[in-house]
């Protein structure tokens, strides 16, 4: 049951040529199926919180495991199986990528060197595009489409990778809200066959009034509050800490 | 190679040449443009120009040096942008004026003290002396880049498409990155006498950048910008050798001309006409 863990002990990380450490001393826990929503004011280090998951920054101090391997020893395994979706993207309008090539890149980490992505790779990224419902964009060079359009593919791709666990950054940012839903749909749908799934967001909202997610506050790169809570609950704590910070 | 076809052994060699040297320069070319790291290609190409004035000046055989030097920066590109904290782009404006520099003191110098030694091959390239050896390293680098580019080429793809995605992939990005930068320091050293270190700016760009007004995959840039590059520079050689035009020039100048076609007839730049408006 470790392929959807993820464990943190006392982690400190830093960017490069930084001299202080971004998160600072977190330790959390978060189970195989979870499904775990992130948030706190801009600079509490929510991205390097994923990235860190991910094993993509330096771990100063403490240990990260991720779907049971330690990142700072073997941090390409553990990318090849989770799914991650960055929240900055832009696309040049003439870029020579269409969308179904941009969704099979989700499996060439896993196909190894010198290896082509084969039928299989193929019937699974068409199947990430059918649960998007971006199958009939699939010619279209991803630069010419929306900024949702976009952020549909880039989640597609991550779902190409089939992975066990799931980290999004922002990933409503550019999404109206019927979209939103849906892919909420898919996401709930994903943790229930056993996907972990840690999301950046600021839309708590689109959280269930039951509680039954469990919330990660974040502050100045710590973490200030880590249970299951409903959504006017957590956006009253995120907006006084947004209030504290702006102050 | 091109012996059966080409009766003129100084054309047949320049020929040659040119085709094998097009070839690498816009497979690597592709790659640059679309990483938009246009800035390490020129830089790199003045380190070979520099190498190659260098060896000229101490006596040693202009190529090694040259190689010798483009080589040195592909190794100090990496950890001196990571020491020196600063964005890529302005460590390669240094190490451009610094390559630079150096070259043009070593081809000043030799030229002012009338050492007997001919710099203008280095500066605007000589498709004419060419010696069978170095048309074979040629052939050998163009055949690698074919061979690099076939083999890895979904970890370049997912690499040219947005660097951090590929990593988060679990494609291991740095060992492709040093890749590429070792096959453009070799591509550019072995280049320089042909092209000339002024212009061998334009073999890596204007091919890719032409191909680009017209391919909707990757896939269809390592075919158009090769295939664009070999036959430009292949009629281009043929023309000025029988016309007594300095080819490479030539050549550059028509890579341009064609450039500017391309972004004019270009189908990804047209604008789609309206819907008639009661249809």
């Amino acid at each position: 049951m470790t392929k959807g863990m993820i464990q943190l002990s006392d982690v400190q990380t830093a960017y490069e040529g930084s001299a202080l450490p971004v998160i600072r001393g977190i330790s959390c826990s978060i189970n195989p199926g979870e499904f775990v929503i992130i948030g706190g004011p801009n600079g509490a280090g929510k991205t390097t919180l994923l990235e860190t998951i991910n094993g993509l920054l330096p771990i100063v101090s403490g240990r990260v495991v991720t779907g049971g391997i330690d990142v700072a020893k073997d941090g390409n395994s553990v990318r090849r199986r989770v799914g991650y979706v960055i929240q900055n993207f832009s696309f040049d309008p003439l870029a020579p990528f269409i969308v179904s090539d941009v969704v099979m890149m989700g499996r060439f980490g896993l196909l190894g060197y010198g290896r082509r992505p084969g039928e299989e790779d193929r019937r699974i990224a068409e199947e990430a595009m059918d649960l998007l419902g971006i199958r009939d964009l699939a010619d279209r060079p991803i630069g010419k489409l929306s900024g949702g359009q976009q952020q549909k593919v880039l989640i597609a791709q991550s779902l190409a990778k089939q992975p066990d666990i799931l980290l999004l950054d922002e990933p409503f940012s550019n999404l109206d809200l019927a979209t939103r839903d849906f892919i909420c749909g898919i996401l709930a749908d994903l943790t229930r066959r056993g996907c972990t799934i840690v999301m950046v967001s600021h839309a708590f909202d689109a959280l269930p009034e039951n509680g039954s997610i469990r919330v990660i506050v974040m502050n100045d790169g710590t973490i200030t509050f880590n249970n299951t809570c409903s959504a006017s609950e957590v956006e009253g704590r995120v907006r006084g800490l947004s209030g504290r910070s702006n102050a | 190679m091109l012996d059966l076809f080409i009766a003129n052994n100084i054309i047949c060699r320049a020929v040659e040449a040119m085709l094998f040297a097009s070839i690498a320069c816009s497979i690597l070319g592709v790659i640059i443009t679309q990483m938009n790291i246009s800035s390490i290609g020129f830089t790199m190409a003045h380190a070979a120009f520099a190498g190659a004035a260098a060896g000229l000046f101490f006596g040693v055989d202009g190529t090694i040096a040259a190689i010798l030097a483009s080589l040195t920066l592909a190794l100090l590109l990496g950890p001196l942008s990571d020491k020196a904290r600063m964005p890529t782009d302005t460590i390669l404006g240094i190490l451009f004026g610094m390559t630079m520099a150096v070259a043009i003191f070593f081809i000043a110098y030799m030229q002012y003290h009338t050492t007997g030694v001919n710099t203008s091959a280095l500066l605007f390239g000589n498709v004419i002396s060419l010696y069978r050896s170095d048309i074979y390293a040629l052939a050998v680098i163009s055949i690698l880049a074919v061979l690099f580019v076939i083999v890895f080429f979904k970890e370049i793809t997912a690499v040219i498409f947005n660097r951090k995605i590929a990593e988060a992939s679990g494609i291991r990005v740095r060992p492709i990155l040093y890749a590429i930068l070792f096959m453009i320091a070799i591509t550019v050293a072995l280049s320089i006498h042909i092209i000339g270190g002024l212009l061998l700016y334009v073999w890596l760009v204007t091919p890719a950048a032409i191909a680009y007004q017209f391919c909707n995959s990757v896939r269809g840039l390592f075919i158009l910008a090769p295939a664009v590059a070999g036959t430009v520079s292949v009629t281009g050689a043929w023309i000025g050798l029988s016309y007594s035009l300095p080819v490479a020039p030539l050549i550059a100048v028509s890579f341009s001309a064609l450039f500017v076609i391309a972004v004019i007839i270009s189908p990804k730049r047209r604008v789609p006409k309206g819907v008639p408006q009661g249809k």
